[in-house]
C-alpha cells in the first residue's frame, strides 16, 4: 500500500502554505471582478463609517455647542440674534441629521451587497471545487475504494470543502475588509487630529499583545476541547454500541466512571477557557477604556490651556472642541474591532489550510486503471471472452510482491463462446466473484490477460466496455429514488414503455403495480423497502433494460419465498437468453440451464463440462451437487 | 470549581415530567447560590458601569461653568479608569461564576444522560438507533447548555435595563420618551433575525446531509456505478443536490449578511435621533450639553443587551425544543430491573438452568422512526413458544437450529436481557426475577453471536468482565482460548491496543477473545452463543480440548452451527421455528434422522469440500 493514497485527518499546520493558498486562489480567479468590486464596496463602507464620527463632530462643533450662540448666550446679547442663531443651527443639525441617516443607510447597502458577493463566489467556488472531487472519485477504481474507507472520501467531499468555503473564502475577504478598515481609519484619524490620533492610539500594542496572548491560550483549549469532546462522544458511542456487553459484564459502574473521566477533563477544558475569556473581554474593554480616557484627559487639557489663553469667547477652538473627542471615541473604537478579528482569522485560516491540503491530496491522487490514449471504443460486443492464465490479487499490483497465499485467481485458463451460457459453481472463497470483477475492469489482473472479442479488455475505453457487460452483483444495490429510476439508471433515451416491457418480462411488473406509485414509488435508502425478492428482480429489469452483449449474474444466495424463488428462476432463464452469460450459480435450476459448468476450487479451475457429465465423474462437482443442489428439487432449505 | 454530580447529594429525579424550563431550574438546583451570587455582581456592574456616564456629564459641567482645573481633569481621568477597573473585575467573576457552572451543568448533564442511558435495556436500544441517542448527546445537549450559561447570563444582565433607563429618564425624560418606540426593535429585529437563522440553518444542514448522503451513495454503489457506467448520472444527481444545498446557503447568506449591518445600522439610527433631538434641546436651551452627554452614554450602554435580548430569547426556544428531546430519553424506564420481589441476599451455588413453559415475543413502540426497529424480529411475533427444558447443574447442553429458529433469543432470556412473555426461567430453582441482576449477570459468563470490542488493549478487553484478575489468571484463559497464539503478529501482543470495534483483529481473533473474556469471569453458567464460528475448524477443536476441563462442573449452555463442536454435549436441543422440535444426544438424534440428522450430514460434505477431496458416492 505504500503507493495508495493515504489520508491523514490529524493535520494540524502551523505555518502558511502559500502553495496550496495558490492553488485556492485559481478557484476565485473567473470571479476577479465580482471580487475586486467586493473590495471596492468594503472600501466604500469603511470611508462611510468613519464619515459618520466625523460628521457628528462637525454637528457637535457648529450647531449644538456652537459658540457664536453660547457667546450670545452668555453675554445677554440681542434676542433677535440668538434666535436668528438658534433657527440657524437647529436647520444645520436637521440637514445633518438627514445626511447621517444617508450615510447609515449607504452603508447598509454597500455592507450587505459585499458579503453577498462574497457569499456567491464562495458557494460557486465550492459548488465547482465539490463537484470536481465527486468527478474525481468517480474515475477512481475499486482497488481505490477498498483502500481508503467511504467514511473518510466523504468527508473531503462535504466537510473539507466546507471549512475552505468558510474560512478562507469569506476568511481572506473578512482580513482584507479588516485591513481595510484599519487603514481608513488611520487615515481619518490623522487627518483630524494627528497629535490626538497618536493619544488614543498609545493604548493599541497594549491590545494587540493581549489579543495575541489571548488567541494563543484560547485556541490551544479550543483545539483541546474539540479532542476532549470527541473522546466524550466516542466513548458514548461505544458504549451505547457495546451496551449489551456492559450490561452482561455488569460493568455499568466502572464505565460510567471512565466517561465521568472523560466529561470532567472535557468541562476542566472548558473552565480555563472561560477564564480565558473571562480575562480577555474586561482586559479589552478596559483598555479600550483607556483610550477613551486619555482622549478626553488629552482633550481636556488643551481646552484649559484654550481657556486659560484666551476669553471665554473663543474658549473653544478647532482642535479643542466636544466633538473631536466625540468623533475620537468612536473612530478608536472602529479601530480596535478590526485588531481584534484579525487574530482570530489567521487561525482559522491555518485549520482551513490543513482542509485544503487533504483536497488537493485527493485530487493529485491519478486513478491507476486509466484508458489508454489510443483505447477502442466498443459499440457491440459479439460477446466471446477469453481468461488467458489469469493470476489476481486484491492486494499489490506489482506481481512481484504478492505472498503465494494471497492469490485469489491462479493461471484461470477459460474460454466462452458467443451466446454460450457458463455457471460457475464452487466452494465460499474459490474465486467465482472475483471473476465478474476482472470482466468489467473494476481491477487489472497482475498476469495474463483477459479478452473481449479477442480484444484485451485493458485497450478498450472503460465506460464502453462496462456498457456492454450487464453486471449483476448478489447485494443488489439500489439509489434512493423511484423504481423507474433505478432501471433506467440515468438513461434518458429509453422509453418508458421500454422499462415497462423490461420490468414485466422479468417478471417485476407485478410487484411494481403492487406498490403504492407503481413505477413512480420511492425506494428509500438502499431499498430497505423492498424485499430481497422484489430487489433481485428489480436488478433484473435494470439489466435487461440497458440490453447487454454479455451477462454476469452473481446469484444471490439468500433464500425467498418459493413464489418468489419460481419468478427470479424463470427470470434468469430469461436473461440468458441469447446472450453471452457467466453465472455464479447457486441455485440447481440455473446450473441445469447452462451449456457448460465450470467447476473452480482455491483459484484454480478444477472441472468443466455439462451438469450429467460432471455428475457422472463424481469429482468435486459431485459433492458440491450433494451439498448446495440437492436439497432445492424437493424445496427444502438451503 | 465543582460539579454537583460529583457530590454527595447527586441528581434530582424529579422533574422529568415537568416543563424543561422548571426542569432546568431544579436540576441546576445545587448550584443556586452561585447564580445569586451571579446575580449580585451583575448588580454591582450596573451600578458601577452607571458611573461613567454620571462622571461624564458633571466633567461637562464642570467646563461649562469653568471649574476645570487640571486636577480635577485628573481626577476624572481617574475616575474612568477606576470604573472600567472594577467593572471588569465584576465581570470577570460574574463570567466565571455563570458560564463556568454551566459547563458544570453540562457536565452533570451528560452524566446524568450517560448513566440514564446504561440504565435501560436491551429493547431501547432496539428501539432507538445509536445515531439518534447520539445526536442528543451532542446536539441537543450543547443547545440547551447554551440557554443555561450565555442564556441565563444574558437574562441576568438585564438588570442593567431598568437602572439605566432610570438614569435615562433622569436625565431627560423627553429624549428617555421619545426612544421608547425604537429602541424595543431592536430587539425583535435581532430576535427576527436570528430565529430566521436558525430556522434556514436547520434547512441548510438538511440538505448538506442530502449532499452527504448521496456522496456516501454513491461511493458505497460504486461497483454498480462502475458498472452499469452511469458516472454522469450520479454527476447530475449530485450536482442537483450541490446546487440544492448552495442555494439554501446563499438564501441564509442573503438574510445574515443584511442583518448584522442592519442591526448596525438601526442602532446608529437610534443614536443619531437621540442626538438629532438631544441637539435641537441643547440648541433651544431646554437641555444642556452635560446631560445631553450623560444620556447618549446611557443609550450606548443598553442597545446591545437590548439586542442580545433578542438572542436570548431564541436560545431559550432552541434550549427547550432540544430539552424536550433529551426528556423523551429520560422518561424511557427500564423493562427489567430488580423488583420487590428480589431477594438482595440471593446467591447462585449451582447453577441448574430451567427454562419453564417459556414463550416469547419482541415489542417494537419506536422511540422515534427507526431503522433499527426494522431489523429486529418482526414486532409482536412469537420469538419463542413454550420452550421447555433443563440444564442440570454441571452438566452442557447445545442448541441447535437454522437461523432465526430463536436460539440467541433464549441466551438473551436467559440473562435476563428481556422478561419471558410467558412461563419463567430459573436458575438453581429460583425465577430469575427474584434473583438480583448483578448476581445473575455475574454468575453468566457469556460470549454473545455478534462480538464486541473496546478500543481498548487485548488485555483490557479480557479483563472486562474482572479487571482485578492478576496476570496469570488472563494468561491461563487465553490459553485455553488460544489468544496469545493469534495474536502472533501483532505488534505489542496482549497490549496491542485495538481499533474501534476491534477492526485490527480478524473475525476468528475477535471471537477467542470474547470467548478469553468470558471465562476470565470464572462463571457458573457458561454461555457461548456460536462464539467459534469464525474460528477455522483445527483451532475450534483445540479450543474445545481445552474447554472441556474448564466446563466441569460448570452449567453450560451452547449453541453453535457446527455440530463437530456440540456433538458430545450432554443433551441436545433442536429448535425450529421458536419451538422444540428434536432433543436428546448426539447419537440418538442421528438415528431419529430428522432435522439435525440432515445439518450433520450436510456438514460433513462440507467439511469434505473445504479439503477439496470427492466424497464418493456422495451421503445420500
Amino acid at each position: 500500500m505504500s503507493d495508495g493514497y493515504h489520508m491523514h485527518d490529524e493535520v494540524q499546520r502551523r505555518s502558511f502554505d502559500t502553495q496550496s493558498m495558490r492553488r485556492l486562489l485559481q478557484y476565485v480567479r473567473p470571479y476577479r471582478g465580482w471580487m475586486i468590486s467586493a473590495l471596492f464596496l468594503l472600501l466604500g463602507a469603511a470611508v462611510l463609517s468613519n464619515l459618520n464620527p466625523t460628521l457628528i463632530m462637525w454637528a457637535i462643533d457648529t450647531y449644538i455647542a456652537s459658540p457664536e450662540r453660547t457667546a450670545l448666550e452668555q453675554a445677554h446679547g440681542d434676542p433677535a440674534l440668538l434666535q436668528a442663531a438658534i433657527r440657524e443651527n437647529r436647520h444645520g443639525l436637521t440637514m445633518l441629521t438627514v445626511i447621517l441617516a444617508g450615510l447609515l443607510i449607504g452603508e447598509l447597502l454597500l455592507r450587505w451587497g459585499q458579503l453577498i458577493i462574497v457569499s456567491f463566489v464562495g458557494q460557486t467556488t465550492m459548488l465547482k471545487m465539490r463537484m470536481q472531487l465527486f468527478a474525481h472519485l468517480q474515475e477512481m477504481p475499486l482497488r481505490f475504494l477498498d483502500r481508503n474507507p467511504v467514511g473518510r472520501l466523504m468527508t473531503r467531499v462535504t466537510n473539507d470543502v466546507e471549512k475552505i468555503q468558510q474560512t478562507i473564502v469569506t476568511g481572506v475577504v473578512q482580513a482584507a475588509s479588516d485591513c481595510m478598515s484599519l487603514v481608513v481609519v488611520l487615515i481619518f484619524m490623522l487627518v483630524i487630529d494627528w497629535q490626538l490620533a497618536l493619544i488614543a492610539l498609545a493604548p493599541v500594542p497594549l491590545i494587540a499583545t493581549v489579543t495575541l496572548l489571548f488567541r494563543k491560550y484560547a485556541h490551544h483549549s479550543f483545539l483541546e476541547i474539540q479532542r476532549k469532546i470527541a473522546r466524550v462522544n466516542a466513548y458514548l458511542q461505544e458504549n451505547v454500541s457495546g451496551m449489551r456487553l456492559i450490561q452482561l459484564f455488569c460493568r455499568e459502574e466502572p464505565h460510567f466512571a471512565e466517561y465521568r473521566a472523560r466529561n470532567a477533563d472535557h468541562r476542566d477544558e472548558w473552565l480555563r477557557q472561560v477564564r480565558n475569556y473571562a480575562l480577555y473581554f474586561p482586559a479589552v474593554e478596559f483598555l479600550g477604556t483607556l483610550s477613551l480616557s486619555l482622549i478626553i484627559l488629552f482633550c481636556g487639557a488643551r481646552i484649559l490651556n484654550a481657556n486659560s489663553a484666551a476669553t471665554a469667547a473663543n474658549m473653544v477652538t478647532g482642535h479643542a472642541s466636544y466633538g473631536t473627542m466625540f468623533a475620537f471615541v468612536f473612530l478608536a473604537d472602529h479601530f480596535f474591532g478590526p485588531i481584534r478579528s484579525l487574530a482570530d482569522r489567521y487561525n482559522l485560516l491555518l485549520e482551513a489550510m490543513a482542509s485544503s491540503e487533504r483536497v488537493f491530496a485527493l485530487l493529485d491522487t491519478q486513478p491507476e486503471i486509466q484508458d489508454k490514449p489510443d483505447a477502442v471504443p466498443c459499440e457491440r460486443l459479439n460477446g466471446s471472452v477469453e481468461f488467458d492464465n489469469v493470476w489476481f490479487s486484491y492486494g499489490d499490483e506489482n506481481a512481484e510482491s504478492i505472498k503465494p497465499e494471497d492469490w485469489i485467481l491462479k493461471g484461470i485458463n477459460l474460454k466462452i463462446e458467443p451466446g454460450e451460457r457458463v455457471a460457475i459453481v464452487g466452494h465460499t472463497g474459490a474465486g467465482k466473484s472475483t471473476i465478474i470483477g476482472l470482466l468489467s475492469r473494476f481491477y487489472d489482473v497482475q498476469r495474463g490477460a483477459i479478452r473481449a472479442d479477442g480484444v484485451d479488455v485493458r485497450d478498450y475505453q472503460q465506460v464502453a466496455l462496462r456498457r456492454r457487460i450487464g453486471v449483476v452483483l448478489q447485494d443488489v444495490f439500489l439509489f434512493s429514488g423511484t423504481i423507474e429510476d433505478n432501471i433506467r439508471l440515468g438513461d434518458t433515451t429509453m422509453t418508458m414503455e421500454r422499462v415497462r416491457e423490461c420490468a414485466e418480462y422479468v417478471n417485476a411488473g407485478k410487484f411494481i403495480d403492487k406498490t403504492p406509485g407503481g413505477y413512480q414509488y420511492h425506494v428509500g435508502e438502499r431499498g430497505n423497502n423492498l424485499s430481497t425478492g422484489e430487489r433481485q428482480l428489480l436488478a433484473f429489469a435494470r439489466t435487461l433494460a440497458h440490453n447487454p452483449d454479455i451477462l454476469v449474474l452473481d446469484e444471490a444466495t439468500s433464500s425467498v419465498d418459493t413464489e418468489t424463488e419460481a419468478l427470479i428462476q424463470d427470470a434468469i432463464g430469461k436473461l440468458m437468453e441469447g446472450r453471452t452469460s457467466i453465472v455464479i450459480a447457486h441455485r440447481l435450476s440455473t446450473v441445469q440451464h447452462a451449456d457448460r459448468i465450470v467447476v473452480m476450487h482455491h483459484g484454480e479451475i478444477r472441472e468443466t463440462g455439462t451438469h450429467q457429465e460432471l455428475l457422472a465423474k463424481g469429482g468435486l462437482y459431485r459433492t458440491l451437487y450433494e451439498l448446495q443442489y440437492k436439497g432445492q428439487e424437493i424445496g427444502g432449505r438451503s | 470549581m465543582k460539579s454537583a454530580s460529583d457530590t454527595a447529594h447527586g441528581l434530582p429525579d424529579a422533574g422529568i415530567d415537568r416543563h424543561p424550563l422548571i426542569f432546568l431550574l431544579l436540576f441546576n438546583r445545587p448550584y443556586w447560590r452561585r447564580y445569586a451570587v451571579g446575580a449580585l455582581l451583575a448588580v454591582f456592574f450596573a451600578v458601577v458601569s452607571l458611573g461613567t456616564p454620571f462622571a461624564f456629564r458633571q466633567m461637562v459641567t464642570d467646563f461649562d461653568a469653568g471649574h476645570m482645573n487640571a486636577k480635577r481633569l485628573a481626577v476624572y481621568f481617574l475616575v474612568f479608569l477606576s470604573i472600567a477597573s472594577f467593572s471588569g473585575v465584576f465581570r470577570y467573576f460574574q463570567r466565571m461564576l455563570m458560564i463556568g457552572t454551566s459547563r458544570c451543568f453540562e457536565y452533570d448533564l451528560r452524566n446524568y444522560y450517560f448513566q440514564h442511558i446504561l440504565s435501560l435495556s436491551r429493547a431501547f436500544f432496539h428501539r432507538c438507533p445509536t445515531g439518534d441517542i447520539m445526536a442528543r448527546a451532542t446536539n441537543d445537549l450543547n443547545y440547551v447548555r447554551d440557554f443555561v450559561g450565555p442564556g441565563i447570563m444574558g437574562a441576568v444582565d438585564m438588570i442593567q435595563l431598568p437602572l439605566t433607563i432610570g438614569a435615562m429618564v433622569h436625565m431627560s425624560p423627553r429624549l428617555t420618551l421619545l426612544m421608547a418606540a425604537p429602541l424595543p426593535i431592536v430587539t425583535l429585529l435581532v430576535y427576527f433575525f436570528v430565529r430566521f437563522m436558525h430556522t434556514q440553518s436547520r434547512i441548510v444542514q438538511e440538505l448538506f446531509a442530502a449532499v452527504t448522503e448521496k456522496a456516501q451513495e454513491n461511493l458505497a454503489g460504486a461497483r454498480v456505478v462502475k458498472a452499469y457506467g452511469i458516472a454522469d448520472r450520479e454527476q447530475r444527481v449530485f450536482l442537483q443536490v450541490s446546487k440544492d444545498y448552495m442555494r439554501a446557503n446563499l438564501k441564509l447568506a442573503v438574510v445574515t449578511s443584511m442583518a448584522w449591518p442592519m442591526i448596525g445600522a438601526f442602532i446608529g439610527g437610534v443614536v443619531l435621533l437621540a442626538i438629532w433631538e438631544g441637539g435641537r434641546l441643547v440648541i433651544a436651551g431646554k437641555l444642556d450639553l452635560a446631560n445631553m452627554t450623560g444620556f447618549l452614554l446611557c443609550l450606548l450602554m443598553i442597545v446591545w443587551p437590548l439586542a442580545q435580548f433578542g438572542w436570548i430569547l431564541t436560545l431559550y426556544q432552541r434550549g427547550a425544543v432540544s430539552m424536550e428531546r433529551l426528556k423523551r430519553v429520560f422518561q424511557e424506564k427500564p423493562d427489567v430491573f430488580d423488583g420487590p420481589d428480589t431477594d438482595p441476599e440471593a446467591k447462585i451455588e449451582g447453577g441448574a438452568v430451567r427454562f419453564e413453559n417459556v414463550s416469547f415475543a419482541y415489542h417494537s413502540a419506536p422511540l422515534s422512526e427507526t431503522k433499527d426497529a426494522e431489523k429486529s424480529p418482526e414486532p409482536g411475533r412469537a420469538a419463542l413458544t413454550a420452550i421447555d427444558f433443563e440444564i442440570p447443574a454441571g452438566q452442557t447442553v447445545a442448541i441447535v437450529g437454522p437461523t432465526g429458529s430463536g436460539k440467541s433469543t433464549l441466551t438473551a432470556l436467559l440473562a435476563r436481557e428481556y422478561d419471558p412473555t410467558e412461563g419463567r426461567v430459573l436458575v438453581d430453582g429460583r425465577d430469575i426475577r427474584q434473583l438480583p441482576l448483578r448476581v445473575l449477570r455475574g454468575a453468566i459468563g457469556c460470549v454473545p453471536q455478534d462480538t464486541f470490542i473496546f478500543s481498548e488493549t487485548v488485555f483490557e478487553n479480557a479483563k472486562l468482565g474482572r479487571p482485578d484478575a492478576t496476570d496469570d489468571e488472563v494468561r491461563g484463559v487465553c490459553a485455553i482460548a488460544q489468544l496469545e497464539e493469534a495474536l502472533g503478529d501483532m505488534p505489542d501482543g496482549m497490549n496491542t491496543l485495538l481499533g474501534e470495534r476491534g477492526i485490527n483483529l480478524s473475525g476468528g481473533q475477535k471471537q477467542r477473545l470474547a470467548l478469553a473474556r468470558a471465562l476470565l469471569c470464572d462463571p457458573a453458567i457458561l454461555v457461548l452463543d456460536d462464539a467459534l464460528s469464525s474460528v477455522d475448524t483445527h483451532t475450534e477443536e483445540r479450543i474445545l480440548e481445552g474447554l472441556r476441563a474448564f466446563m466441569a462442573g460448570r452449567t453450560s449452555l451452547i449453541i453453535a452451527h457446527r455440530i463437530s463442536s456440540i456433538r458430545h454435549a450432554d443433551s441436545i436441543v433442536v429448535l425450529d421455528g421458536g419451538r422444540i422440535v428434536e432433543r436428546g444426544t448426539h447419537d440418538e438424534l442421528v438415528a431419529l434422522d430428522g432435522l439435525y440428522a440432515g445439518m450433520y450430514r450436510r456438514q460433513l460434505l462440507e467439511t469434505a469440500l473445504e479439503d477439496g477431496v470427492p466424497v464418493e458416492g456422495g451421503a445420500s
